[in-house]
C-alpha cells in the first residue's frame, strides 16, 4: 500500500537511558522519558497521560505537571482512557500554555480535529504543543480487560504485574512471575467495535509516533513525523535521554510494522464497506469520506 | 417648528436599536426617543420549568457581550431562592471572573467609541484601525487587554464567552496553583496597560470636552458644554461586583421597582419629515417614512421609585466614590476610571483565593418556591435576575437588564443635544441591545395584548 506508515521525517528504533523509567516501562520508555524531558526544558508545562484509575488496570487520564505524577503513569492499560476529555481543562484551571498528550491513533485524530476546528476548544489549538501517538490495533472496554485477565487467563487483576500484546499473543505477567499467554483469536471478540473501522495503525498525526511493533523486546520503534516532533526529538538525544539505533539494522524492522498496519487497514476496511451496506435504508457513514 | 429625523440603526454598539428625534430649527433635540428594536428573545418564557442549574446558562446566551454577568446573577438568583450559601474560594473565583470580563469589556467599548473623537490638537478623527501611531500602540495595548480580561476569564471561569465553571451551589472547579500564578502574572500586566490606558483615554476625551465644534457627515456642529446631561438619578448595588436578596444589608429593594410599557413611555406615530443623507453611514431615514417608536420598542421601562435610572460606570462612581461628572464625558471618564479597579478586583482576590479550598456547597438545597434575586453589576450596569426554585425547577424567572433601564434615561438625556451627536449620548451607556428585549406579545393589528408585568 505504501501509506500505511503515515508521513515520517526519520524512524529509529529508541529505548530510554533512564534506569527509573526503564524499570517499569512498558518497551522503551520512550512516551515517559520524553514527556520527563520537555517537562524539565520547559517545552510542554504538562501532559495528558493515563495515570492510575479507580480500579485495578484501569486507566484515568490526568494532567501530570511534575516527574512524580509522570513515573505513575508509565505502562500500558489496554483499555479505554479519555485522554482528550482533558485537554480543554489543562488550559483552563490548570492554567498550562504548552500541553503534551498522549494517545492512541484516534485520540491523535481528535486531538488534530480539534486544532483545526476548535468548536466548543476555543483558544486550545495554539496550546497543543507535544502530541504523542501510540500504536494500536484495537483497544479493550474495561470490562473485557476484566473477562480475559481473570477468566481466561485465571489471574486476579490485582495480582497482575503487566500486560503485553505481543507475537500473536496477549500475555498476562502476574506478581509472581506467571506468564499466562492467550492467543489473540481469544481476544478478539472483546474488542471495541468501535475500533474496526479504524484505519490508522501507527498515530500518523502524532507529533511523534511509537510502539513497540519492529523492535526487539525492550525498544520501542519510534516515528517522528513533524518539524516540532523532530525538533523535540534531537533536543532528548543531544540531552542523552535515549539510546538508538537505526530501524533497518533492526530485527523484525519496519516490514513487520508495515505487515501489521496493512493487515489492520486491510481488514478494517471490509468492516468499513459492510457498515456501508447496514441497517435499514440507514448506511452508516464511512468516517474516511 | 418641530420636525422628525430617524437614526435606524445606530451603530457602533451592540444590537440593534434606533433614534428617532424631534427638533427643533436648530437642529436641537427636543425631544428623543431611543429604543431597542431587536427581536425578543424570551429566555424568560423558556426558562419555566427548567431546572435551575440549566436556566443561568440558557441566561447567558441572551447575549455574548456580557453573558458572564448574566451568567453569574442567575446563578447567584437560584442560590438566594433555594438559600444556598456557597464557600468563600468559589465566590472569590466569580468575582476574579466578573472584574475580568469587565475589564476586557471596556477595553472593546473603546474601540467603538474611538472613531467619535479627536487626536488632541488636530482636527483628525481617530481611527482605531489605522496603522499610524500612536493610533497602532493605543490599538495594540486594547487588544492585549481585551486578550488579558478574556485569558483570566477563560482560567476562573472556564470559558471567556459563556463560562462553564460557575453552577449553583458555587463552582464546578477550584483552579490550580500554577493557574492562579499565571492570572496573578497576567493581572499584573494588565495594571500597567490599564492605568496607560485610561490616562490616553481620559486625555482624548478631555481634549473632545474642550473642543467648539465636531464635524458629523458634512455639518460642523457646535458642541454643547452639556452634552448627555439628565436629572434622572443613578442605581448600583456595588463598586464592584453584586448583592442578593440573602444579604444582610441588601443594596437593592424589588418593591421599588415597577415596569411600565413602550406605549405609556415612547412617541405615537409620526412622519419623519428632516433628512440628511450626508450623515454617516449612507444618511438618516428618508423623508415619508412612518416611525411608531410606541409600537416598535421591544423594551419595557423599568423605573425604580418612580422614575427611569441611570446604571453603569458612573451610577457606581456616584453612589459608591462620591464622583460627581455628569453628561457623556463624565460617563466615558467613570468607565475608564473602573479599569484599574477591575484590575486590582483580580488581584486582591487572587491574594485571597486558596487553590486547595472548596468551592462547592455541601447539601444545595432544592428550593420551596420562595422569590429570591440577585444583581450583579455588569460593565453596562445592574443585572437583576429574580426568580422562584422549587423542587429544583425554576417556576418563575425574570431578567432586568442594564440597558433595559438606560433605554428611557438616555432618551430624556438627549433632550437640548444637537441631533447629530445623539448617537454619541447613545455610546456613552455602552449600550448591549439585544438582553434588554423583553417579552411583549403582540396581535395581528400590532397592538399589545399581553405583557409581563412585575407579579
Amino acid at each position: 500500500m505504501g501509506t500505511e506508515l503515515g508521513k515520517y521525517k526519520v524512524c529509529v528504533s529508541a529505548r530510554s537511558t533512564d534506569k527509573e523509567i526503564m524499570w517499569k516501562a512498558q518497551d522503551g520508555g520512550i512516551v515517559t522519558s520524553l514527556f520527563a524531558f520537555a517537562l524539565e526544558h520547559g517545552i510542554i508545562d504538562g501532559a495528558i497521560v493515563a495515570g492510575p484509575g479507580a480500579r485495578p488496570w484501569q486507566p484515568r487520564p490526568f494532567i501530570a505537571t511534575t516527574r512524580e505524577e509522570l513515573l505513575s503513569a508509565r505502562g500500558t492499560k489496554y483499555n479505554i482512557s479519555p485522554q482528550v476529555s482533558w485537554l480543554k481543562e489543562a488550559t483552563r484551571s490548570f492554567g498550562l500554555d504548552k500541553v503534551g498528550i498522549v494517545g492512541t491513533p484516534c485520540q491523535m485524530q481528535a486531538v488534530r480535529k480539534a486544532q483545526l476546528y476548535p468548536v466548543g476548544m476555543r483558544d486550545v489549538p495554539d496550546k497543543v504543543a507535544l502530541a504523542i501517538g501510540i500504536f494500536c490495533m484495537e483497544n479493550f472496554p474495561y470490562k473485557s480487560i476484566q473477562m480475559i485477565v481473570e477468566d481466561h487467563a485465571g489471574t486476579k487483576l490485582q495480582a497482575t504485574k503487566k500486560m503485553e500484546i505481543g507475537k500473536g499473543k496477549f500475555t498476562v505477567i502476574t506478581e509472581r512471575g506467571k506468564s499466562i499467554a492467550l492467543p489473540l483469536k481469544i481476544t478478539h471478540k472483546y474488542e471495541q467495535p468501535g475500533c474496526h473501522v479504524c484505519l490508522d495503525y501507527v498515530a500518523n498525526l502524532g507529533d511523534i509516533s511509537t510502539g513497540s511493533v519492529g523492535s526487539p523486546d525492550g525498544w520501542s520503534t519510534v516515528f517522528i513525523r513533524t518539524k516540532k516532533g523532530e525538533e523535540t526529538w534531537n533536543k532528548a538525544i543531544a540531552a542523552g535521554c535515549f539510546e538508538t539505533k537505526p530501524i533497518e539494522q533492526v530485527k523484525p524492522g519496519l516490514d513487520l510494522v508495515s505487515k501489521l498496519a496493512n493487515e489492520k487497514i486491510s481488514k478494517n476496511k471490509k468492516t468499513v464497506e459492510e457498515r456501508a451496506t447496514f441497517g435499514v435504508n440507514k448506511a452508516l457513514r464511512n468516517p474516511y469520506l | 417648528m418641530s420636525k422628525v429625523v430617524e437614526i435606524s440603526p445606530t451603530t457602533r454598539h451592540e444590537g440593534h436599536s434606533k433614534l428617532v428625534l424631534k427638533i427643533n430649527d436648530q437642529g436641537i433635540v427636543e425631544r428623543g426617543d431611543w429604543l431597542s428594536i431587536t427581536p425578543v428573545r424570551g429566555v424568560e418564557k423558556l426558562a419555566i420549568g427548567k431546572t435551575m442549574d440549566q436556566v443561568p446558562k440558557i441566561a447567558s446566551r441572551v447575549c455574548g457581550i456580557c453573558p458572564i454577568a448574566h451568567t453569574l446573577a442567575g446563578i447567584e438568583a437560584m442560590e438566594a431562592s433555594i438559600k444556598c450559601e456557597i464557600p468563600q474560594d468559589a465566590k472569590l473565583l466569580r468575582v476574579i471572573l466578573h472584574a475580568a470580563n469587565r475589564l476586557h469589556s471596556i477595553a472593546l467599548h473603546n474601540i467603538l467609541i474611538l472613531p467619535d473623537f479627536y487626536l488632541p490638537g488636530t482636527d483628525t478623527k481617530i481611527n482605531p484601525f489605522a496603522k499610524v501611531e500612536p493610533v497602532r500602540s493605543v490599538a495594540a495595548r486594547i487588544i492585549r487587554l481585551r486578550e488579558i480580561g478574556q485569558t483570566i476569564g477563560e482560567i476562573a471561569g472556564g470559558e471567556a464567552v459563556h463560562p462553564s465553571n460557575p453552577r449553583v451551589g458555587g463552582m464546578y472547579r477550584n483552579v490550580t496553583e500554577r493557574a492562579r500564578m499565571k492570572m496573578y502574572d497576567l493581572a499584573k500586566e494588565g495594571r500597567q496597560l490599564a492605568t496607560d490606558q485610561m490616562e490616553f483615554m481620559i486625555a482624548i476625551l478631555r481634549n473632545f470636552q474642550k473642543r467648539d465644534y465636531c464635524v458629523v457627515g458634512n455639518a460642523k456642529v457646535p458642541m454643547p458644554k452639556d452634552l448627555g446631561y439628565h436629572n434622572q438619578g443613578y442605581m448600583a448595588v456595588d463598586p464592584m461586583y453584586g448583592t442578593n436578596s440573602l444579604a444582610e444589608h441588601p443594596t437593592w429593594q424589588p418593591e421599588r421597582w415597577a415596569e411600565s410599557r413602550p406605549w405609556d413611555w415612547y412617541m405615537g406615530e409620526m412622519e419623519i419629515d428632516f433628512e440628511d443623507p450626508s450623515y454617516p453611514i449612507g444618511g438618516t431615514t428618508k423623508k415619508g417614512t412612518k416611525a411608531n417608536p410606541q409600537m416598535e420598542a421591544c423594551t419595557g421601562v423599568p423605573t425604580y421609585d418612580g422614575q427611569p435610572v441611570e446604571v453603569g460606570p458612573r451610577a457606581r462612581l456616584v453612589k459608591f466614590k462620591g464622583y460627581d461628572e455628569k453628561g457623556t464625558v463624565g460617563q466615558h471618564i467613570a468607565r475608564q476610571l473602573e479599569y484599574v479597579d477591575c484590575v486590582y478586583a483580580i488581584l486582591k482576590s487572587l491574594d485571597a483565593l486558596n487553590p486547595s479550598g472548596k468551592v462547592l456547597a455541601d447539601p444545595i438545597p432544592q428550593g420551596d418556591g420562595s422569590m429570591g434575586w440577585a444583581a450583579n453589576e455588569a460593565p453596562r450596569g445592574t443585572d437583576v435576575h429574580l426568580a422562584r426554585v422549587k423542587d429544583g425547577r425554576v417556576q418563575w424567572y425574570e431578567m432586568l437588564v442594564p440597558t433595559t433601564w438606560n433605554f428611557p434615561t438616555c432618551s430624556r438625556a438627549l433632550t437640548g443635544a444637537p441631533w447629530q451627536l445623539a448617537e454619541i449620548v447613545v455610546r456613552g451607556y455602552d449600550p448591549c441591545v439585544s438582553c434588554a428585549t423583553h417579552m411583549i406579545v403582540v396581535d395581528d393589528d400590532n397592538r399589545i395584548v399581553a405583557q409581563k408585568l412585575i407579579q
